[in-house]
């Protein structure tokens, strides 16, 4: 019994000695590359000083235009054709303030957003740097980004009829492969620019060709662009959405502010 | 005679200690408590005493000053050396001294010690473990960032839920009408003085108990506890069959709080420091607050309680709780130690622990809490945008511009608030998804106010476009009655 | 331990039993004198409610754009120099009209009702999110889905000169409002009168509106 207890202190005592030698040997270690030693800067930084383009990115933009820039519901901006067509100081004024009458909404501070200037910066930086292929459009003769004058809407439906039917639709209730545009709800979400900007840029990622493979053999004109645009546009019904048009004379009617919902 | 044993004499002649310390050390516990199952209470203390040595450390240069804490937190960790070492030795001591102490208390408490004579002991234990978890508390408080932030808003919103004195008692824990200087200051004396200051006092009764009313012996069943005459029984066992208790038992003591404190300073060194999460600015509101590991299911149970609930559940439940505990010792004091006897008590312990272990869990990853930029930045599975009409696309950015993303998963990314919507069109005709996004219910908003008409339409000629094509659309049953009858 | 011997006969020890007994006495009555001021001390911040609330400016009623809901931040007018950024207070401002009276305006406390996270305005689908426990609330700060059991919490709300002022300083919890008008500590506290108290109550609750949409248990 006696025998037994000393062996036991002696054995903790050598344990004990071993594992403060295992510490004191960590130790001098820690001052280097201990993985739990912190990075630099601190663990959180404020929101506003945040500038790293795949941070900002990752959590502002790849819910809509995808991931990558591609492959998204919204526009696709790993389109070099894009990249090319739109310059900084558009791209600035979209992100920071939305693009009216569309789903684009505003994310610069002064509009009620998280994104301050420099971040904005950054993130157009950060875009040309990833996407931009340098001057695709380079003496292609390419339409500028906005339509210089008011598209003709009665020359529009010729031009849509070459270059947009095959592939969207003919006629109405007649829609092709690649879904209907003359819809009253989606011309209702987006503009005049969208449909330009489409036109234009194409949909690379989605296989619709930009506006030199529209129409076979040629590209489209700048007056055909717009006027398939000033077209598109009008199609827009007073009413859209609604499932009984002539309910709503006065503009799109809204269902009242809801009852707070009580359980 | 050597140079040392002169001294040492020297001192005993004056202090008499070796007397009384040999006395209690060399006292004879029941051979069979000298086991692996009764080294938690001596870890716990030794747990204290790290705490206190690196909390004493961290004090030297840590700011008690609401402008000036966090920034001296950032100093601990980048610029003096091995200051975050520290820093993770005190936040992963506290995580170890919390968990040991619960088995501790489990331990105890299976083994039937809590018992007659030792209902003070566990008393005692009891007010132990609350000024554990409120040390707990208070140090993530102390860490001044904005999860110690919004936790104090919390801790003032449950305050704020007492009947007639809740306005005063949120005061007088802010220390004022808002989170700031003065709260810091007071939960500084908290962390710092009050709390430990009485953790100790409480500790040294504890042990002193312990030393006096002797270890717990092994719980065998049919070995029942008698007030008349389980003292006899007890001295007889240990003198019988005992151990002194230096070294017979404490050299396990000493083996496992080795080992603790050696975990403790591993995992520090590989995992880190806790935080600080981002400076607290209440104008900073992009800001996801989450308490510490161990409040981790309070967190979940207040997100799972209806409303109407909620109040008396907060004010009820804790007090209630303490008192079983409290009272635990007075209403089963006497009869079976052994868990093969006490069947409610291991179910008990089962019980807590399972419900434990799935609130923490549930915790961890929050699925009631909506998630702030998913509607920005989770993108939609590009097979769930293959093949989509223009309007069915602009449909898809109506969802993620009304923030539907925030509550509801699409290909596993996205908040977990509402159902996953991937294939939500086998369950929702084009009828029920219209109106579940106009009046909402089921505990969802009622977005009728913030959807046009045209949104409306695209939104739902998306969702309508979810489920799998091996899977037939839901359909509106009523309408085939409807069909037939009309035949 | 050591047997003392007891020096003196009984007598003697009664006499010093009886002063020992006035040196208890001395002791608890000098404890009680240092123990009161303690006391107050310790209740401090609940007796000193009175300087708390105050009309804070927000700046000028034109700041704000008819229909929208605009984060503020203001400082706590009870604050030290120590507070450092904890002295601000952050606040949404809602402008329902383009009128300019104090009816145009609610101010929104940024705390849930539910345990005072703070919420997140988002315009897109005019909710407010709460990211602790998914408290969500409408524009207009009622409470649409979620553990809180209340609409947001709202300042009082008046406009001077073309300024918005808000009665603010403390923070809001279902004891203590935005803009306290909750119990308060005798006639320290001005009294309001008991009619408008009463209107108050009556505002913040919530008439139940059944909706008749949702099954009895949604």
């Amino acid at each position: 019994m006696k025998t037994r207890s000393m062996l036991s202190i002696m054995f903790s005592a050598r344990f004990a000695f071993c594992a403060v030698l295992l510490l004191t040997a960590t130790l001098p270690f820690a001052g280097c590359r201990l993985p739990g030693k912190p990075g630099e800067g601190p663990e959180v930084p404020r929101p506003e000083q945040v500038t790293n383009f795949d941070t900002l990115y990752g959590s502002n933009c790849a819910g809509c235009h995808g991931a990558n820039g591609q492959n998204g519901s919204a526009m696709n901006l790993a389109n070099p054709t894009y990249q090319s067509l739109v310059d900084d100081a558009t791209l600035r004024d979209v992100i920071a303030n939305g693009e009216p009458g569309t789903l684009m909404p505003a994310f610069g501070t002064k509009q009620g957003g998280m994104l301050t200037e420099q971040q904005i910066d950054a993130i157009v930086a950060g875009l040309r740097a990833r996407w931009n292929k340098g001057n695709v459009l380079a003496g292609q003769n390419a339409p500028a980004y906005k339509a210089a004058h008011a598209g003709d809407a009665a020359k529009g439906e010729q031009a849509y009829q070459t270059a947009c039917a095959q592939c969207h639709e003919a006629a109405p209730q007649k829609p092709a492969q690649g879904g209907s545009i003359r819809d009253g709800s989606f011309l209702a979400l987006v503009n005049e620019q969208t449909i330009r900007t489409t036109v234009i840029a194409g949909r690379p990622d989605l296989g619709m060709p930009d506006w030199r493979g529209l129409v076979k053999g040629r590209a489209l004109s700048e007056d055909e662009i717009t006027d398939v645009t000033a077209w598109l546009m009008a199609q827009k019904p007073a009413t859209p959405g609604q499932p009984y048009p002539g309910a709503g004379q006065q503009g799109p009617a809204r269902i009242p502010t809801p009852n707070p919902v009580k359980q | 005679m050597a140079w040392y044993k002169n001294i040492y004499d020297w001192l005993e002649h004056r202090l008499q200690l070796e007397g009384p310390i040999k006395h209690e050390i060399m006292h004879p516990v029941p051979r069979k408590t000298a086991s692996w199952w009764y080294v938690f209470g001596s870890a716990s203390f030794v747990l204290l005493m790290l705490q206190i040595v690196t909390g004493i450390l961290l004090g030297l240069v840590y700011a008690p000053s609401a402008a000036h804490a966090w920034d001296s937190l950032q100093v601990l960790n980048h610029d003096l050396p091995l200051g975050w070492f520290l820093r993770a030795m005190h936040g992963w001591g506290s995580n170890f001294m919390v968990a040991v102490v619960l088995i501790h208390m489990a331990q105890v408490f299976l083994f039937g010690a809590h018992k007659y004579p030792r209902e003070l002991t566990w008393v005692l234990g009891v007010f132990m473990l609350l000024m554990t978890l409120g040390m707990a508390f208070t140090g993530q408080v102390l860490r001044f960032d904005q999860d110690s932030y919004w936790g104090l808003g919390i801790g003032a919103s449950i305050m704020g839920r007492v009947p007639f004195i809740g306005g005063p008692l949120v005061h007088l824990m802010l220390g004022g009408p808002m989170i700031n200087g003065a709260t810091l200051t007071r939960f500084f004396a908290l962390h710092v003085f009050v709390i430990p200051g009485t953790l100790l006092a409480f500790t040294a009764m504890h042990v002193w108990m312990v030393l006096k009313l002797g270890i717990n012996e092994w719980p065998t069943p049919g070995r029942i506890v008698r007030r008349e005459t389980y003292i006899a029984e007890y001295t007889e066992l240990a003198h019988k069959d005992g151990l002194p208790f230096v070294p017979g038992a404490v050299w396990k003591d000493l083996v496992f709080s080795a080992a603790i404190l050696f975990a403790v300073a591993v995992c520090a060194a590989v995992f880190g420091p806790y935080g600080p999460t981002g400076t607290p600015d209440p104008t900073i509101i992009a800001t996801v607050p989450k308490p510490d590991f161990f409040f981790l299911w309070l967190y979940t149970v207040l997100s799972f309680l209806p409303p109407e609930l909620e109040t008396p559940f907060l004010l009820i439940v804790p007090p209630i709780a303490v008192a079983i505990l409290v009272a635990l010792p007075f209403v089963a004091g006497v009869g079976e130690k052994s868990w093969w006897r006490r069947p409610v008590a291991v179910f008990s312990v089962m019980f807590i622990a399972i419900c434990f272990g799935v609130f923490t869990h549930l915790g961890t990853y929050t699925p009631w809490s909506p998630i702030m930029n998913a509607w920005s930045g989770a993108p939609i599975p590009v097979e769930l945008l293959h093949n989509r009409t223009p309007l069915e696309r602009q449909g898809a950015n109506v969802l993620q511009q009304k923030q539907c993303r925030n509550c509801h998963q699409l290909g596993g990314l996205g908040g977990q608030r509402g159902p996953a919507l991937d294939t939500v069109a086998t369950r929702l005709t084009e009828d029920q998804l219209i109106r579940q996004v106009l009046q909402g219910g089921g505990n969802m908003p009622a977005y009728g106010a913030a959807l046009s008409p045209a949104e409306t339409t695209a939104l739902v000629a998306y969702l309508k476009t979810l489920r799998p094509h091996y899977q037939p659309p839901a359909v509106d049953a009523s309408r085939g009655v409807v069909a037939m009858n009309t035949k | 331990m050591d047997e003392h011997p007891v020096a003196g006969a009984a007598e003697d020890l009664s006499r010093r039993t009886f002063l020992m007994k006035v040196g208890i006495a001395l002791n608890a009555a000098v404890a009680l004198a240092i123990a009161t001021p303690v006391v107050a001390y310790l209740l401090g911040p609940v007796i000193k409610r009175k300087e708390y609330l105050q009309w804070i400016a927000l700046g000028s009623a034109d700041d704000f754009a008819a229909g929208e809901t605009k984060l503020v931040s203001f400082q706590n007018p009870f604050s030290n120099s120590w507070d450092g950024a904890t002295a601000q207070v952050p606040a949404y401002v809602r402008r329902t009209g383009t009128g300019s009276g104090a009816s145009d305006f609610t101010v929104f406390a940024i705390n849930c009702a539910h345990l005072g996270c703070p919420v997140r305005w988002f315009k897109e689908s005019q909710l407010f999110m709460c990211p602790c426990h998914g408290g969500v609330y409408y524009a207009d700060g009622n409470r649409a889905s979620g553990p809180p059991e209340r609409g947001l919490f709202t300042y009082e709300v008046k406009l001077d000169n073309g300024k918005l002022l808000i009665d603010a300083g403390q923070i809001p919890t279902l004891s203590n409002r935005a803009s306290a008008d909750g119990p308060c500590s005798g006639g320290e506290w001005p009294q309001e009168p008991a009619e408008k108290a009463l209107a108050n109550i009556v505002k913040t609750i919530e008439p139940y509106k059944p909706n008749p949409y949702e099954s009895p248990r949604g």
